[in-house]
């Protein structure tokens, strides 16, 4: 009897116990407990929503129809969860639930909406062609003018060169509208173009095999010429390159062999941690060598023949072949005084970042001096040949607001970095809010800026014994027009490369980046291994993603809008790389993962881990600088097949880097060059200018 | 008047008592002479040792088994391609832990608050031990620490002691910091020719004693050792971590490659000789 009262009285907390849980676990834009929201669309909007919802079930079409339309126009821009951690737009909400409609709804629609839609497509001329189009394929695109508009918002799109977008139109019409009057075997034909120029190869192998199989007695005429679908694509693809060569990696890790055997000599090298120790005390050597700053690794980019280098923001240019110094920002030998007052002691050195074209080189840097705590970090644009300042951010107005955090890359012209606003609690200015901005690389203008999300976490102000948590620094990629930025605290989001739109988040797993524990002496606690933030890795054309602070790794197809898998590991893992069958990661042990079975085949621990630092990856074999020398680890067995010592002992470990001639081990001492020997036949390996020039900005 | 009485008779009857008693006891304590001798034999270390720490830690179990076993193979096949006989690696007990969930001392032992998910942590403490260095010039020793060193580091190995806070809280300071120990555990034959001369030396003290106190040293009545080398007896109620070191063989450690001394103390009582002299000072007394 006791046992039934306890067990009745336990039962419902033991239910809300799990709903709590559950509600955790969940991956909502809304959930309260996740680091980050992206703009959420307004209570109104998701109200009209379930208005829908409750309407359609009693098959009250008008109102049902009439209740999604009342959204306003602002808010369609705004985001709510769609389906398997996806966090949407409202308008690619609307356009997949008018899209599931049964015939009698999409009739109801029709009836209703025709008008309207006929009405867009009509002045959709001119400067307002492009958003009529956009709003009939977002709003009315299962109206009977759907079809067309899509089709020439396709054609808009591919124009313009955003072949991902165009792709999108067009297969909708031939996926989502069977009844449409127009040719949809021509329609595939420019998919699969598109599909093929935005490098969505499975997409484009299917809609290619749909050509032959479907519309293989069809004949359209493109451009001119008539002939099957399949040879129209074949004449139009003749002048592109080949499917194999457009699913080739443009990394380092295609490129010829190398060759570190222990009697390589050095080349040359830049020991610029002399140049801040020469002259100083013992007792100022000790001060020095206990600052964290100590142990700083300069970020480097290379372009053409010359290095450049930002250690701790003094930049420095350094001849490829010589090692000469070229120029540099400022002298390092008062940098210790800099680095021993207290608002920089805790400063995350990794955030120091650089780029580098034929022309500019952009660094991102905090002045030292300046005593502020929560002193912003500020991009400077100087000339390659000479170091003089071009332009700098804190000398902008638009750039006022932000603090920029996580490295910028190149790409299609233009200058992209992540940004932080500078909330102020006692001014009262809310949660900091997370950008990412598009710069005119040559004189600094702000192209576009886009609100990716707000942080529901405050800024970090306990700074208790130095123990600072890394700031977590979003990392940007590049591919076929999309820019994608992992925020590293829980989405991962694409924007359109050329306006900046957002197109879709995907909320994964994460922990708050700070503890609750930070804010208690939280020295004495057994030191967990910090390991730093990495960048999501392509393995075809899923993403790889993990976040620095989430304990789960998935392959998300970013086209396909799809999560292949996911799986729990270490928190403390970071991606070092990839190639075709294995995930390499990082973290107290380099470890290398099966992307098949998922199993972890080896585990090996480098002296002082691979928490950070970035490895040479290739098929050949695994490269890491580590205090002990440079480790050459075989990606098949994960056995250490040879240690060359080099001349970087007494470093902490650091970078190596590749170029057409040259490794460069960069560590917190030295710069240091080694000849590449390539082996085999594969001796002289070229890159082209454009490889390189990506390599630069996405290995920045 | 009576209570007076009666007080003193308490007085007097805990005083005679009590006089009484401790003459008796005092008697049998002073009977003989009780000395303490000391023997000292040294000799250089026969072993040297590196502690080594592998640990892996995973949400998966699966992959800190992987993670674990490799770092325990690379470390044993790093040594084996030495192909020094006189090396062997000697596991002690598997730790299976909640990683990030040891006693937080500063909050009264409490474990840190967390809602984080369990991370299963396995870590097993490895001993390399190098023997026969008693004979090897102090060149080739260094180098061969330092191969062993520079092998376990290249290993992926913690070398050395590990952190552990838990020692400070309970005022266990740890003595030996270093890298290496240096082990002297074939130390029988020394031992016992460091109790003779602890018993000699004893000897030597009881015979000035009754030479000055002018009374005949007898024979050895009680011995009680206060030092014996290489006894330890961890207590292992106040040290759990001195488990890990249960039933370990008697040895004398340090931390720098020199003669260790072999040292023993013994308390000896001998008894007086009953002679003439001796009779006549009991009468008087």
């Amino acid at each position: 009897m006791r046992l039934a009262i306890a067990a009745l009285l336990l039962f419902p907390a033991l239910v809300f116990g799990q709903a709590k849980e559950n509600q955790e676990d969940k991956i909502s834009n809304d959930n309260p407990g996740r680091p980050l929201q992206m703009p959420p669309a307004s209570t109104e909007a998701k109200e009209a929503m379930d208005d829908f919802d409750r309407f359609q079930r009693r098959g009250a079409w008008e109102r049902a129809l009439k209740s999604l339309y009342t959204i306003e126009e602002g808010q369609t821009l705004r985001f709510v969860d769609g389906e398997n951690g996806f966090i949407i737009p409202v308008a690619r909400k609307r356009r997949s639930i008018l899209s599931a409609l049964p015939p009698n709804g999409r009739a109801a629609c029709r009836l209703f909406y025709d008008a309207e839609a006929r009405r867009l497509l009509a002045e959709a001329e001119g400067p307002s062609e492009l958003k009529n189009l956009e709003t009939i394929y977002s709003a009315y695109f299962i109206t009977s003018v759907g079809d067309n508009a899509a089709d020439r918002l396709g054609d808009l799109y591919f124009e313009l060169g955003r072949f991902d977008r165009a792709a999108d139109c067009w297969l909708a019409v031939v996926r989502e509208s069977p009844d449409t009057d127009l040719s949809l075997a021509q329609l595939s034909v420019k998919a699969a173009l598109a599909l093929f120029r935005a490098g969505r190869l499975s997409e484009f192998q299917q809609i290619r095999t749909e050509l032959t199989d479907r519309y293989g007695d069809e004949k359209i005429t493109l451009g001119g010429q008539t002939a099957t679908p399949a040879e129209q694509l074949r004449r139009l693809l003749g002048t592109e390159p080949t499917v194999a060569d457009a699913g080739r990696p443009t990394s380092a890790s295609t490129e010829g062999g190398l060759n570190l055997t222990e009697s390589v000599d050095i080349l040359w090298q830049t020991r610029f941690a002399d140049s801040i120790e020469a002259g100083m005390t013992p007792p100022e050597l000790v001060q020095w060598e206990s600052n964290p700053l100590s142990t700083a690794v300069p970020a480097v980019a290379t372009h053409g023949t010359t290095l450049f280098a930002n250690y701790l923001g003094h930049n420095f240019a350094l001849d490829l072949k010589s090692g000469k110094m070229l120029w540099r920002s400022a002298s390092f030998h008062h940098l210790e005084m800099q680095a021993m007052q207290d608002q920089v002691r805790f400063m995350d050195a990794t955030r120091f970042a650089i780029v580098a074209s034929d022309t500019h080189v952009w660094s991102l840097a905090r002045d030292l001096k300046d005593a502020n705590y929560f002193a912003p970090f500020r991009l400077t644009c100087r000339r390659a040949d000479s170091g003089e300042v071009v332009w700098q951010s804190s000398d902008l107005i638009d750039y006022a607001p932000y603090d920029l955090v996580g490295p910028p890359i190149l790409a299609e012209g233009k200058l992209f970095i992540t940004a932080k606003t500078q909330a102020n609690p006692q001014q009262q200015q809310g949660q900091p809010q997370q950008f990412v901005l598009a710069i005119q690389p040559h004189d600094g203008k702000l192209l576009w800026k886009t609100e990716v999300g707000t942080f529901r976490q405050g800024g970090m102000m306990y700074f208790y014994y130095y123990n600072r948590d890394p700031v977590p620094q979003p990392r940007l990629i590049h591919r076929a027009g999309a820019l994608y930025v992992d925020t590293q605290v829980g989405v991962m989001a694409r924007l359109d490369a050329d306006t900046g739109s957002l197109d879709w988040g995907y909320g994964y797993r994460t922990d708050n980046v700070q503890g609750q524990n930070r804010f208690f002496f939280g020295y004495d606690q057994p030191p967990e291994p910090t390991t730093s933030g990495s960048a999501p890795v392509s393995s075809g054309e899923a993403f790889l993603v993990k976040g620095m602070q989430s304990d789960r790794l998935y392959a998300v197809e970013p086209n396909r809008m799809k999560v292949l898998w996911e799986r729990p590991i270490s928190k403390s893992s970071r991606l070092v790389g990839v190639n075709e069958h294995t995930l390499f990661l990082g973290g107290p042990e380099l470890s290398a993962l099966d992307l098949k079975s998922r199993d972890l085949l080896w585990a090996t621990r480098l002296p002082s881990g691979s928490l950070a630092g970035q490895l040479l990856v290739r098929p050949d074999g695994l490269w890491q600088l580590t205090p002990r020398g440079v480790f050459e680890i075989d990606p098949g067995s994960g056995t250490v097949r040879r240690i060359f010592r080099g001349k970087d002992l007494g470093a902490v470990g650091g970078n190596l880097f590749l170029t057409d001639q040259l490794v460069l081990a960069i560590s917190n001492r030295t710069i240091s060059a080694y000849p590449r020997r390539a082996t085999g036949a594969d001796v002289s390996v070229r890159e082209d200018s454009s490889t390189r020039d990506k390599r630069t900005s996405n290995e920045e | 008047m009576k209570n007076k009485s009666s007080i003193a008779v308490i007085v007097l009857v805990l005083t005679g008592v009590g006089t009484t008693g401790s003459a008796q006891v005092l008697s049998e304590n002073i009977e003989g002479f009780s000395v303490v001798g000391k023997g000292l034999v040294t000799a250089k270390p026969n072993l040297v040792e590196i502690d080594l720490e592998v640990s892996a830690a995973s949400e998966l179990t699966a992959d800190a088994i992987v993670k674990y076993r490799d770092a325990k193979r690379r470390i044993h096949d790093a040594f084996t391609s030495l192909k020094l006989e006189n090396i062997a690696i000697e596991e002690r007990g598997l730790g299976v832990e909640q990683k990030g969930m040891q006693n937080n001392y500063y909050f009264g032992g409490m474990p840190p608050s967390s809602r984080a998910k369990t991370e299963v942590q396995l870590s097993r403490k490895l001993v390399l031990k190098c023997s026969n260095i008693r004979k090897m010039d102090e060149d080739k020793l260094l180098q061969q620490i330092g191969k062993f060193l520079d092998v376990a580091q290249d290993a992926g190995a913690k070398v050395g002691k590990q952190n552990e806070n838990s020692r400070y809280y309970y005022y266990d300071y740890p003595q030996n910091l270093g890298l290496t120990r240096f082990v002297l555990d074939d130390f029988d034959s020394l031992q016992e020719a460091a109790y003779e001369k602890a018993i000699n030396d004893a000897r030597t003290r009881a015979q000035r004693l009754a030479r000055l106190s002018g009374v005949t040293l007898g024979p050895i009545v009680a011995v009680r050792e206060i030092v014996v080398p290489g006894d330890r007896s961890p207590n292992t109620n106040y040290y759990p971590w001195n488990q890990d070191d249960e039933n370990l063989p008697k040895r004398l450690e340090t931390a720098k490659f020199q003669e260790i001394p072999v040292r023993v103390e013994l308390m000896v009582r001998f008894e007086i000789q009953s002679g003439p002299k001796g009779k006549e000072r009991a009468e008087k007394r």
